[in-house]
């Protein structure tokens, strides 16, 4: 019935304009400064009722008078009057309010909401702010841009491994990442790294709960939605790019420099007859020219034997003296390049958007290198009220990096020992392994070539969408998105047999032999066997989504409606197979081998289907005040079983937020300090299927090794799960206000959020006396809170200079509410004398490890033995603090005069602890720093318990082997001295670029523009005094037991390059 | 208007349709079985209770005085100082973890048909447990392996926890002499291949073993002795003449061969493990064996400096005279490089013999303990005498080894202290030597309990040691502490160099 009323009015209208004056149909094309497409603008013939708007590519038709005057609007934009005069196509260019706050965002689920609209915190980072630093990976460009998110380099390689994390953890032992979306589709961390950086167009991010309840469980954490690239209306526009890259060291343990290669060799034992007292001379005794040990005397210049003699009779004599940064030179300094090509155009109907990309990286790690190529084709096309677009990209990856502990290999070498020369350990007789000097730990050189990882990715992703304008205030919208993510790999171990000579004949000459020699070099006792291990995995997702958008006037209500329909599925499978040992060298086949074939396979299928809405509601004429309402409810596979029922694999949740306009609702309150005000509150529930696939069966498997040939074997599984599991939630509140002040020169952006998560699947730890080692279980309350600000400052525009600066603090604090009742805490992992864990009613994760003895006095005097002066081991686990930063400040800035332009961020995190395994090894060889005391000492800062049990400060029991096993057998073995506090200040990107002046570019009649950089990432990183290991980013693992280190990442880097962009 | 909604509710009814409860039925997990049967399971849980002795078995040599360490490794603190955690030498959550298997096997048993895996299960039950008593003491027995039954199983009295074994043991013969094996299954017993009559025999050695720890604690031999006459009454005997091993049917594959000779020996393709070059015998062992003349043992534990012939595999390369044989002092750190000391020998390490079974209990071991009885106890109903079972054992101890058994009777007749039972002057140091030697290598933690329980032979402390504090038992681990922290604190402190157990009085 309505319908045809409008039509009617319209028809009425038309006519009546028809017999007033020359009525046209006019297009316009509207851009803004930057020759960008704004869509969705507003064109009202002024004095009239008359109002167009304009489609997505920026297109409007109206009809008009020739007099008639057009008021173009956009959200975002100043509004422009324009005489329509005679012309039937006009092309509009549209300035921007400096008031970006009135921009239209796209928010979950790709529905677009005016900023005034969205009543909970958000943050958008632009392509701009992405490329500063030109990283390989888009991830490490995000870090330190934006409130509340924190990226975690856990390791640093070709490949590196990074995590995600929102708002810190609120899950203790399930997920904590947040979800990536990708134009729309929700896809997998493992796509991040295969993401050409400078094909997105910019990243939203949904900070809390509200932002991502449209998403399901998976958004539960928060989510990055990232869009890419569009082509624009217009003439064809290529660009291409090139960027290299170089990449180096930025610090390194603190090393000593004053002893060489030796151990524990003198042979008396204190009290013996003929025990030296002195440590020098115990020191001497200990020097071998084999050890890779640094217990040796100290160093003197003198010629000495490395190693030992070699079959031809030659002999590896150098000065025993420190080699000057030899531990740096052992490293590469990595070089990178990155070229890239992208077309992008279109016309009044349709665009498109193409881009090639190559990277190379070669990395530190001598021989890693990393290779990625991807396509990406984007377009989109309307045929009247169907528009049609799609999305396709293609990206293969190879990488080839080492297997061996590279690092660990580099601090058991002395460093009287010069590794440069050891490269060639195919042709160089004394890097090879029957000559090498080291004989406990193999040339890193030869470690690090024989062992290899290669693995090839190759993912392609693609979305399909269609928009059906069914009625002015109705669309029909399905996206689907699918994923192929794939990953072939090979490790291989190259086989190596030692030659007789070295495994029983090499000897060490006078007058560096000892008594104690033997002929042999000892790692020469195993020969390297070979091995191969052949593998591939495969990931295909399909996600669908199926909207009705709605926009409709009820009464006094103006709403926005969009209900949503999504389908979810995951499947991955891998297979693998492999062989312990090589026959015939060289063949990296697992049919070359003997003994049997290894291998496995796995296979995981999940499916999610869902309802959800979305309304955004306000009165007429106050539409400074907005509600939005969410919901979902939710069917998912993880809880299914046909037994079980509905209520335990169904779930709804919702929220409700509300965003109020201060200065709209009361325009008194504008002035030109303060033009801005909005105020917003939000609350949630988020239902979350946090669940280990296939996590509501026991299982049995196949026991440790077996099948044996016929016989079976088979054991029951460890993890027991509660019959009663269902899904979690998470309650979520938050209020914040945005500010505009002087003359919107000032933003400011703050929140307080805290969320309750209650009733987890965790895995608790219980004891292994009940027969199981955990129960999955609902249990536990974990709160998580903090506050966000982010402050933007247009700190002065002159006519060719502008400088802005912002900063972005965040707090975030968590609490460990409930466990399962009887059980306080739990350990994640690490080692057994440093684990990061869970605690009731405290922080988590938290570092626990072995420590001193204190004082009872407070005095902070550290216990030794009476006897022997070593420090005495506390060997319970005492806690060190919390590993998660507890606050985080990233700082910007960027100034442009004239065409030069200057930016860079800061980032600092702070508030937590680490501890450093490295540490630990360090102490092992003796290449520590802070090893280099090694004459007779009183244990510094000491104490000791005298036979009436009294604290007496020490200042009389030296310790007994200042030269050895003061460090090796005691200190080392106190892990407490190898935590730290785990603040890091980072210069995260420094990019300095110029811009040919247009005049200038013109006159090639080439280029429509160009531009050239020079950059940097990470270029220096401020760490604690006491931190002298790494840096404290890195982690073992990239799962929550978060803040212990140690060899297996490379030490930190920096770098830096150049970049060149030309437009034609 | 309405038709309006109409539409659009019709719409997302059709779309949402789409999906059923059937899509979401793909919640079985392909990767692992949804049961298993109790056959299957025990097979595994007899190899697994084997594999988990050789870490025990090891730290049992160390702490026992018959293996140093080489100095090819800087000195192992926690064996060596004594320096060790509740983070180190977890042998209880393994040990656990397997138990439940045996636990699954006797509650499923009747409802697959296989009654007969009942009692073989209920023995090894008690082999762990009471392996568990001799590292922790107090352990959870009667609450233990009850799952969501029990998520903080209490710990019982170390004393009752060895009652209740006997006790278990007594179910066990029961089961095992009611229920016949199915020849089907039979190879799912990869110890005695389906011979309830052994397992019976396996029984009632534990009971003795149980029973002989506990003999030297004050006013236990009337429960002792009862005890000893039930299994005599019982009739079935004793392993004799055959050690206790499982095979699963070692292959010649990763992780497939013998685990005792793929850790100290050779992988499977014949190349020799690092790990060869960590333990040493002690200088105290060589010289102990050298004053009884019991060099054919002695050339049957351990290789001559040079280890094995490649080229001959079981011989050392160096020729095998006694003086060759050099020992590691105890907790050396310095000194004693690999290559010129003493590699474990032929009894465990024969290159290319990978699949021999794993010993979990030998036959000399019960004669020892059968000689202490009745040494001990002369009343009981035992029909050798203490000089015969002592002799019978010191032959089984050659014939486990390896050693030529008919140069026994030399060292039995030698007129030397610990090796003639009948010149011996203190008998039960006699058997207590005899047994120490006998049970080293294939049962170290064995070896490690004998010298708790009766401090013979005195070993010397280790030279990284100051005092005279030993390791008398564990910590209980942090995982359990971790996890059931109130039951674990009820035990009291615990200073593994102080706190003793039941049956260690002095």
């Amino acid at each position: 019935m309505k319908k045809i009323v409008t039509s009617l009015v319209v028809a009425l209208l038309f006519f009546a304009m028809a017999t007033t004056a020359q009525v046209r149909i006019i297009t316009g094309s509207v851009k803004d400064e930057q020759g960008t497409v704004v869509p969705n603008v507003s064109v009202q013939v002024k004095g009239s009722n008359t109002t167009v708007l304009g489609n997505e590519k920026g297109v409007f038709k109206i009809s008009a008078a020739d007099n008639a005057v057009l008021v173009i609007s956009a959200i975002g934009f100043n509004s422009l009057e324009l005489k329509a005069g005679k012309l039937s196509a006009l092309n509009v260019t549209l300035s921007k309010k400096v008031n970006e706050l009135e921009n239209v965002v796209v928010t979950a689920q790709g529905i677009r909401k005016k900023s005034k609209e969205i009543g909970y915190s958000y943050a958008k980072v632009s392509n701009e702010e992405i490329s500063v630093g030109r990283a390989p990976q888009l991830t490490q460009a995000l870090a330190g841009k934006v409130s509340g998110l924190a990226i975690y380099t856990v390791n640093n390689s070709v490949d590196p491994a990074v995590k995600v994390i929102l708002r810190g953890y609120r899950s203790l032992t399930g997920n904590n990442e947040a979800l990536i979306v990708i134009d729309g589709m929700q896809t997998t961390a493992t796509t991040l790294a295969l993401i050409n950086p400078a094909d997105v167009e910019s990243v939203s991010i949904l900070k809390g709960g509200q932002a991502a309840t449209l998403y399901g469980s998976a958004g539960i954490n928060g989510a990055l939605v990232i869009t890419t690239k569009m082509g624009a209306k217009g003439k064809l526009k290529v660009s291409y790019s090139n960027a290299t890259n170089f990449e180096q060291i930025s610090f390194l343990p603190e090393f000593q420099s004053k002893y060489g290669s030796g151990s524990q060799y003198y042979p008396y034992v204190f009290g013996d007859a003929g025990y030296d007292p002195s440590s020098a001379n115990r020191m001497k005794e200990n020097w071998r020219s084999y050890e890779n040990q640094q217990y040796g005397d100290a160093y003197d210049g003198s010629m000495r034997i490395a190693g030992r003699t070699l079959s031809d009779g030659s002999k590896l004599v150098i000065p025993y003296s420190h080699v000057e940064n030899i531990r740096r030179k052992s490293f590469d300094i990595g070089v990178s390049t990155n070229n890239q090509v992208s077309f992008q155009g279109g016309d009044e109907t349709s665009t498109y958007y193409m881009s090639f990309e190559n990277q190379k990286i070669n990395g530190i790690v001598p021989g890693d290198k990393s290779d990625r190529t991807g396509v990406r084709v984007k377009s989109s096309k309307e045929y009247g009220n169907l528009s049609t677009s799609f999305n396709a990209s293609y990206t293969q990856a190879a990488y080839n990096r080492t297997g061996a502990d590279f690092y660990n290999d580099i601090i058991n070498t002395a460093s009287w020992v010069d590794l440069t020369t050891m490269r060639d350990w195919r042709t160089n007789k004394f890097a090879n392994p029957n000559g090498y000097y080291n004989d406990y730990y193999n040339n890193p050189y030869f470690n690090k070539d024989i062992n290899r990882l290669n693995y090839k990715d190759a993912n392609i992703q693609g979305n399909f969408d269609i928009t059906y304008k069914a009625t002015p205030w109705l669309s029909i919208y399905n996206k689907l998105g699918m994923m192929n993510n794939s990953r072939t790999g090979k490790n291989s171990v190259e086989k190596f047999t030692y030659s007789d000579w070295a495994k029983n004949s090499a000897t060490i000459p006078a007058p560096w032999n000892r008594y104690d020699d033997y002929p042999g070099i000892y790692r020469a006792i195993s020969d390297v066997v070979g091995g191969v291990s052949d593998y591939s995995t495969t990931e295909n997702v399909l996600n669908n989504e199926f909207q009705l958008r709605m926009q409709k006037d009820l009464g006094m209500f103006e709403n926005k409606l969009t209900l949503g329909y999504s389908v979810y599925q995951r499947y991955t499978k891998s297979i693998s197979v492999s062989s312990s040992s090589i026959v015939v060298p060289d063949v990296y086949n697992v049919s070359n081998r003997q003994g049997n074939l290894g291998g496995g396979e796995a296979n995981t299928t999940e499916r999610r289907f869902g309802y959800y809405g979305d309304l955004s509601t306000n009165l007429k004429n106050m539409d400074y005040l907005n509600l939005n309402i969410t919901a979902r409810y939710d069917a998912t596979s993880k809880f299914f079983k046909p037994t079980r029922s509905a209520s335990q694999y169904k779930y709804l949740y919702y929220g409700a937020a509300l965003s109020f306009i201060a200065t709209d609702a009361f325009p008194v309150l504008k002035s030109k300090y303060l033009n801005y005000a909005k105020l917003r509150a939000s609350y949630n529930k988020n239902g979350n299927d946090n669940i280990p696939l296939y996590g509501l069966d026991l299982s049995y498997s196949n026991g440790a090794n077996f099948p044996y040939g016929n016989q079976v074997g088979l054991s029951v599984g460890n993890t027991l799960p509660d019959a009663n599991l269902k899904p979690e939630f998470v309650t979520s509140y938050e209020v914040g206000g945005e500010f505009s002040l002087f003359n919107n020169r000032v933003n400011l952006d703050v929140s307080w959020y805290k969320q309750n998560s209650i009733g987890q699947v965790l895995t608790v730890k219980i004891p292994n006396t009940t027969g199981f080692s955990n129960l999955l279980i609902n249990v536990g309350q974990v709160d998580n809170w903090g506050y966000e600000a982010d402050l933007k400052v247009q700190l002065l525009r002159a006519k060719k200079l502008k400088w802005d600066v912002n900063f972005k603090y965040s707090y975030n604090d968590n609490k460990v509410v409930a466990l399962y009742p009887g059980i306080t805490q739990f350990a994640y992992g690490g080692y057994s004398y440093a684990t990061s864990n869970v605690i009731l009613d405290g922080r988590f994760p938290v570092l626990k490890t072995n420590g001193y003895y204190y004082a009872t006095d407070g005095s902070g005097m550290r216990r030794v033995n009476s006897t022997t002066g070593y420090p005495v081991q506390n060997t319970a686990l005492t806690e060190r603090g919390s590993t998660l930063p507890r606050h985080m400040l990233g700082m910007g800035s960027s100034v442009t005069y004239g065409d030069f332009r200057l930016s860079f961020n800061f980032e600092y995190r702070g508030g937590n602890v680490m501890f450093s395994d490295l540490g630990r090894q360090m102490t092992f060889t003796g290449s520590g720093k802070w090893t280099e005391n090694r004459n007779d000492q009183i244990f510094a800062n000491s104490y000791y318990i005298d036979a009436s049990g009294k604290d007496v400060p020490n200042t009389t029991v030296k310790v007994r082997e200042p030269e050895y096993a003061l460090w090796v057998n005691n200190y080392r073995l106190i892990s407490e001295n190898f935590v730290c506090p785990a603040w890091f200040i980072k210069l995260r990107d420094l990019n300095l670029s110029y811009s040919l002046p247009n005049n200038l570019v013109k006159k090639t009649k080439v280029f429509s523009a160009a531009n050239v950089a020079l950059y940097g990432r990470n270029l220096f990183t401020i760490v604690d005094k006491a931190n002298m290991f790494t840096d404290p980013e890195f982690s073992y693992t990239a799962g929550n037991g978060s803040g212990i280190n140690n060899t297996g990442q490379t030490p930190p880097v920096r770098q830096y390059g150049f970049n060149v962009n030309f437009t034609f | 208007m309405k038709l309006k909604y109409l539409y659009i509710g019709v719409i997302m009814f059709l779309v949402g349709s789409g999906c059923k409860k059937e899509f979401l039925n793909v919640n079985t997990n392909p990767n692992a079985l949804p049961t298993a049967t109790p056959a299957y399971v025990i097979a595994n849980a007899l190899n697994t209770t084997a594999a988990n002795m050789v870490s025990p078995n090891e730290t049992g040599m160390y702490w026992s005085g018959h293996w140093s360490q080489s100095n090819g490794y800087i000195i192992s603190t926690t064996l060596f100082q004594y320096q060790f955690t509740n983070g180190d030498f977890n042998y209880w959550d393994n040990t656990y973890d397997n138990l439940y298997d045996y636990k699954f096997v006797i509650e499923n048993a009747a409802a697959y048909n296989q009654k007969y895996l009942k009692g073989p299960a209920k023995v090894m039950m008690a082999y762990n447990f009471q392996k568990l008593v001799d590292l922790y003491g107090n352990i959870p027995f009667s609450d233990a392996l009850k799952g969501v039954g029990s998520l903080a199983p209490k710990f019982d009295d170390q004393k009752a926890v060895y009652e209740g074994l006997i006790t278990l043991l007594d179910s066990a013969i029961l089961d095992l002499k009611s229920n016949a094996f199915e020849g089907t299954y039979a190879s799912s017993d990869i110890i005695f291949k389906g011979s309830a009559s052994n397992w019976v025999k396996f029984a009632n050695s534990l009971k003795m073993r149980i029973l002989m720890h506990q003999s030297r604690i004050s006013g236990r031999d009337a429960y002792i002795t009862g005890e000893i006459n039930k299994i005599v009454a019982e009739g079935s005997g004793f392993i004799t003449g055959a050690d206790v091993g499982a095979n699963p049917g070692y292959v010649a594959s990763a992780g497939q061969i013998n685990p005792v000779y793929n850790t100290w020996g050779y992988n499977e393709n014949g190349a020799r493990s690092a790990t060869n070059n960590f333990p040493r015998i002690t200088d105290f062992t060589v010289k102990a064996l050298l004053a009884t003349n019991d060099t054919f043992r002695l050339k049957r534990f351990v290789y001559a400096p040079g280890n094995e012939n490649p080229a001959v595999p079981g011989v050392s390369l160096n020729p095998e005279i006694a003086a060759n044989y050099v020992g590691v002092p105890f907790g050396s750190s310095a000194g004693y490089p690999v290559p010129a000391t003493c590699a474990i020998g032929p009894c465990l390490l024969i290159k290319g013999v990978f699949n021999k079974p794993l010993i979990i209990m030998t036959a000399a071991e019960v004669q020892f303990c059968l000689a202490e009885a009745k040494q001990r106890y002369p009343t009981v109903g035992l029909t050798g005498t203490a000089q015969s079972y002592y002799e019978e054992g010191v032959k089984q101890s050659y014939r486990v080894l390896g050693a030529d058994v008919t140069k026994v009777p030399a060292l039995l007749t030698s007129g030397l202290q610990d090796a003639d039972f009948v010149a011996s002057t203190n008998k039960l140091n006699a058997i207590a030597y005899q047994k120490w030697l006998a049970v080293s290598y294939f049962t170290g933690l064995e070896a490690w309990t004998e010298y708790r329980k009766n401090n013979y032979p005195a070993t010397p402390q280790s030279k990284n040691v100051v005092g005279t504090s030993r390791p008398l038992r564990l910590f209980y681990p942090g995982t359990e502490l971790g996890s059931n922290g109130a039951n674990v604190n009820a035990q009291g402190t615990i200073d593994p160099l102080a706190t003793r157990l039941f049956w260690d009085v002095d």
